[in-house]
């Protein structure tokens, strides 16, 4: 934690960056994302266990783009995240630096390759508790996986926090705000969360990096990540890409390369 | 407030035999904002286009919906109308009732209730159309020609003859292609060569063609009118200004031993060669695979012998750049060659030979100087088998499709060698004689019954050898499959026509389509037969699919009028039909967030970058940007941008949004 505070207070001091976003302690102990424009207070950065959320979310925010060039404390999801937002012409090389804290070091990197360099070489497999969780759903017949999702969304008030969590929803306009057509319903009911929902997931389907967030923000508890996850297997089994590899696009649902298998269409 | 008039047609009888059509007219006018309804035998008639055009006049109309045919048939037909009568040409829909209902469907009631709401969406998405202008592209009148076989010879000198400048691309050392490989032609067995050089000279010669032999398209961007293409120039290791031709190098050149491409293999070639006498260019090429110098760094012998010290050795393949309004993409064919025909013995025995081996056989030009003499041992052969769909019409093992030459060229062959050896004995064996054409049929009937050619119904099985002949097994079917056995000394085999190698990686440069089989694919099978799906890229010749010397050279011809049309005006008229990245008012700017994704989407690299900045030239946002010239307003980026920012004009998300809702809420109709 003193190297990351450490290394925070070199950055701002020698203006190589204007603001370090990280994790902070908010009120009942729990982490908040904070952003430190001034050296004398890299105290306040906090890395432990509790540090959960995908701080990449913030990147996106034109308020936060405003403060000029960040450094960004980055757990692996977060690094992951920032390889498919360049990918999707989001970051620009060069303009961020990412700081990595690992067994008490922090690795700085400002270059993709580097990012790429350091997901490559992290252990990417669920672990053995999310893995059992997806067999289970897996493991449903369609139907029950239907009314599995229908009992989970009817209980979505369509607060739009899951979109707001998740980094890769970005758009200057999201399509459930667009009223001519109207697109998604307003109303919180079955049809409209349905709809919504399965919207939030498609949209992210050879994007998502799977940082889970979306679960973490929905205040009813609704189990999205499920929805990303099933599409990242399918997305990987059928086009053997996986999102936040790389900073290059081969987003599997716009690209076309003549050895796809496509034993889909039939 | 909309004014809408429909027009229902009776198409005679093809609509109204299964369709109410008056009943159609009536419940239309019903629908709200339809101010006018009509119903009449014949809409797209002058009479009935006039009913269209006096109506837009006398009630003021603001949209029209015309319930006929399919719109690929008579939507440009009433546009026109629409537009000599002083209305937005877009602001007029088909409702195709025809070929989606009553073509489909019984006569009847339901019938009858899907034509009238067929009618609802399009009178719900013309209420939300917009007046639309044309798209105006302009046009490079420069044709690029991709092969110098016949077709592609025909369509550069018909080009450059209009007026057109054309750069003729041909990957061998010389044009000529096929053709100039063949030794006589059907079904007049005049000399190829003779017919065929000529054209290559009036090439080399015509002011108006630049000619890049031993070149490939390295790759082609742009659009339609607009094309830049990258050439490469393989080094032919001389400097084609100082060579004369005067072949001294090809002479001296020590190595002999190297296949002849020209010769099908049958000849030998030295490695600095031109391909045959009358290439054009008459520039001879080092073949830098086989060459001693490359190979072991000595000899250079041609460079001493060399009058004119034209040998480079050390020259680059070198780009060439060139601006160009339309591509004619005359590849050609190959041969399936025969090796996947383990049973006939094709590679193993040197006497089992392809159709454009024989062709060398018989040429005068070729290694026996048109004396028909069987590779093994040089002896004329005695008896000749010739076997027609050697792979053609073959799903099994071969390709399902017939490769439509090798009926004639079969029928020529053994002609062919009856004139040049008298006591000899051509059988063909045969599963169907195809002879459609001018003096075709004539030409077969003549091979049977002036020149004694056996034909025997039935395919051959198997070919062995035995005490130094070919063992042809077989089965003569019209004598209920008896089997037949044939003792010969050289078997033809007619191999399918297959796709160039390289096709597919070419159709991928060229970003147009191909079938199943690697052949390129036309715009349409019968009505766009010279066309691709790619707007400016037209086809000619084998290139397609199997083709003989007339069809190639008509097809060039085709594609040559094609690009004509094109180079006609100096602007490109299309249609508005394409899609449009949003702009909205700031500080938005526009709801495309530049992600991309849609740039990897487009089939027709339509979509580029945009940069959006302030008055003071500050980058605000880099957004989307679509081409009007390369869109086909195909609608996959439509699909795929989660925002919904890219938008087809004239089949916007709005008016399709409003078709789908007309029919749901139809509300109480009966039934």
């Amino acid at each position: 934690m003193e190297a990351l505070r450490n290394k925070a207070r070199e950055l701002l001091a020698a203006g190589t960056v204007k603001v370090v976003i990280g994790y902070g302690r908010g009120s009942g102990g729990a982490a908040r994302a904070v952003f430190i424009r001034d050296a004398a207070r890299s105290g306040a950065l906090i890395y432990d266990d509790s540090c959960r959320q995908n701080l990449a979310v913030y990147l996106m925010k034109p308020e936060v783009r405003r403060l000029g060039k960040a450094a960004l404390v980055a757990s692996p999801a977060t690094l992951r995240t920032v390889l498919q937002l360049a990918a999707e012409n989001q970051v620009p090389e060069g303009g961020l630096l990412l700081l990595a804290p690992a067994g008490g070091e922090v690795a700085v990197l400002a270059e993709l390759s580097a990012v790429e360099a350091r997901v490559a070489a992290q252990d990417q497999d669920l672990g053995r508790a999310e893995r059992e969780e997806l067999a289970r759903y897996e493991a449903m017949t369609l139907e029950q996986r239907r009314d599995f999702w229908q009992e989970q969304f009817a209980r979505c008030i369509k607060c739009y926090a899951c979109r707001a969590a998740c980094p890769l929803c970005y758009c200057a306009r999201c399509t459930v705000e667009c009223n001519q057509p109207q697109w998604i319903p307003v109303p919180a009911h079955d049809l409209g969360n349905l709809e919504w929902n399965v919207m939030r997931a498609m949209h992210l389907a050879g994007r998502c990096v799977d940082c889970g967030d979306c679960s973490r923000a929905c205040p009813a508890g609704i189990p999205l990540h499920l929805l990303n996850r099933r599409l990242i297997a399918v997305v990987r089994e059928s086009f053997a890409v996986q999102a936040g590899r790389s900073a290059k696009s081969d987003n599997a649902l716009s690209t076309f390369k003549p050895d796809d298998p496509e034993d889909f269409i039939r | 407030m909309a004014r809408i008039g429909v027009f229902v047609c009776h198409c005679g009888e093809n609509i109204s035999a299964t369709v109410d059509v008056a009943r159609v007219a009536s419940e239309a006018a019903k629908i709200p904002g339809v101010v006018h309804s009509v119903d009449y035998k014949y809409m797209c008639s002058d009479p009935g286009q006039q009913l269209v055009k006096a109506a837009i006049q006398e009630k003021g109309l603001t949209g029209v919906v015309v319930a006929a045919c399919s719109p690929r048939m008579h939507e440009p037909t009433f546009r026109r109308a629409c537009a000599e009568a002083g209305l937005n040409p877009f602001l007029c829909e088909m409702a195709n009732i025809r070929e989606h209902c009553s073509w489909v469907h019984e006569k009847g009631e339901a019938t009858t209730h899907k034509a009238i709401d067929i009618v609802r969406t399009l009178v719900a998405k013309v209420k939300k159309n917009r007046a639309l202008q044309p798209i105006k592209v302009p046009v490079t009148k420069t044709a690029l020609v991709l092969g110098g076989g016949i077709a592609g010879i025909q369509a550069a000198l018909d080009i450059a003859n209009a007026g057109h400048k054309v750069i003729l691309v041909e990957k061998e050392p010389s044009i000529g292609g096929h053709m100039s490989q063949l030794s006589e032609t059907f079904p007049t067995l005049d000399c190829s060569q003779c017919i065929l050089t000529p054209r290559m000279v009036e090439v080399a010669q015509h002011p108006n063609i630049t000619l890049h032999s031993y070149s490939e398209l390295e790759g082609l961007d742009g659009f339609i009118g607009n094309f830049k293409a990258r050439i490469r120039r393989k080094a032919r290791s001389l400097d084609e200004k100082l060579c004369t031709g005067c072949g001294l190098c090809t002479q001296k050149c020590p190595l002999r031993r190297i296949p002849s491409e020209f010769d099908a293999g049958l000849g030998l070639r030295p490695a600095i060669y031109v391909p045959f006498p009358q290439a054009v260019p008459n520039k001879p090429v080092i073949d830098r695979e086989h060459c001693t110098y490359y190979r072991t760094g000595k000899c250079r012998l041609c460079e001493k012998v060399c009058p004119t010290q034209a040998i480079r050795f050390d020259q680059p393949d070198e780009i060439v750049e060139a601006d160009v309004g339309a591509v004619v993409v005359a590849t050609g064919f190959d041969i399936k060659h025969a090796d996947f025909f383990p049973e006939y013995g094709y590679g193993k025995y040197k006497d089992v030979i392809d159709g454009l081996q024989f062709e060398r056989l018989a040429s005068a030009s070729g290694p026996t100087l048109g004396e028909i003499r069987r590779p093994s041992d040089g002896k004329v052969p005695e008896t000749v088998a010739f076997i027609a769909c050697a792979g053609s019409r073959d799903p099994a093992k071969g390709i399902e499709y017939c490769s439509k030459i090798c009926c004639m060229y079969t029928a020529k062959h053994a002609m062919l060698y009856r004139h040049k050896v008298h006591h000899g004995r051509p059988v063909v064996f045969y599963m169907d004689i195809r002879a459609g054409g001018k003096m075709y049929e004539e030409f077969v009937r003549r091979a049977m019954e002036e020149d004694g050619v056996q034909y025997v119904r039935g395919r051959v099985s198997r070919i062995y050898e035995r005490g130094g002949k070919l063992v042809v097994k077989g089965a003569d079917t019209l004598l209920g499959a008896r089997p037949v056995e044939l003792e010969a000394d050289l078997v033809v085999l007619a191999t399918a026509g297959v796709a160039q190698p390289g096709a597919e990686d070419l159709a991928q440069r060229l970003h147009v389509s191909y079938d199943a089989h690697r052949f390129y694919a036309e715009a349409h099978p019968k009505l766009r037969p010279v066309e691709t799906n790619t707007a400016g890229i037209f086809l000619a010749g084998a290139c397609q699919a199997p083709k003989d010397i007339p069809e190639s050279v008509a097809q060039a011809s085709g594609a040559a009028a094609k690009v004509g049309a094109l180079f006609s005006q100096s602007e490109l008229v299309r249609e508005p039909l394409i899609a449009v990245v949003d702009r909205q008012a700031p500080p938005v700017y526009s709801s495309c967030s530049g992600c991309f994704l849609c740039q990897g989407a487009c089939p027709y690299q339509a979509i580029k970058r945009e940069e959006i900045r302030g008055r003071d030239g500050q980058l605000i946002k880099t957004v989307a940007k679509v081409n009007p010239g390369l869109c086909q307003g195909c609608g996959t980026c439509v699909a795929l941008c989660r925002s919904k920012s890219i938008d087809i004009q004239g089949y916007s998300h709005e008016q399709v949004y409003s078709e789908v809702l007309a029919l749901l809420n139809r509300g109480e109709r009966d039934g």
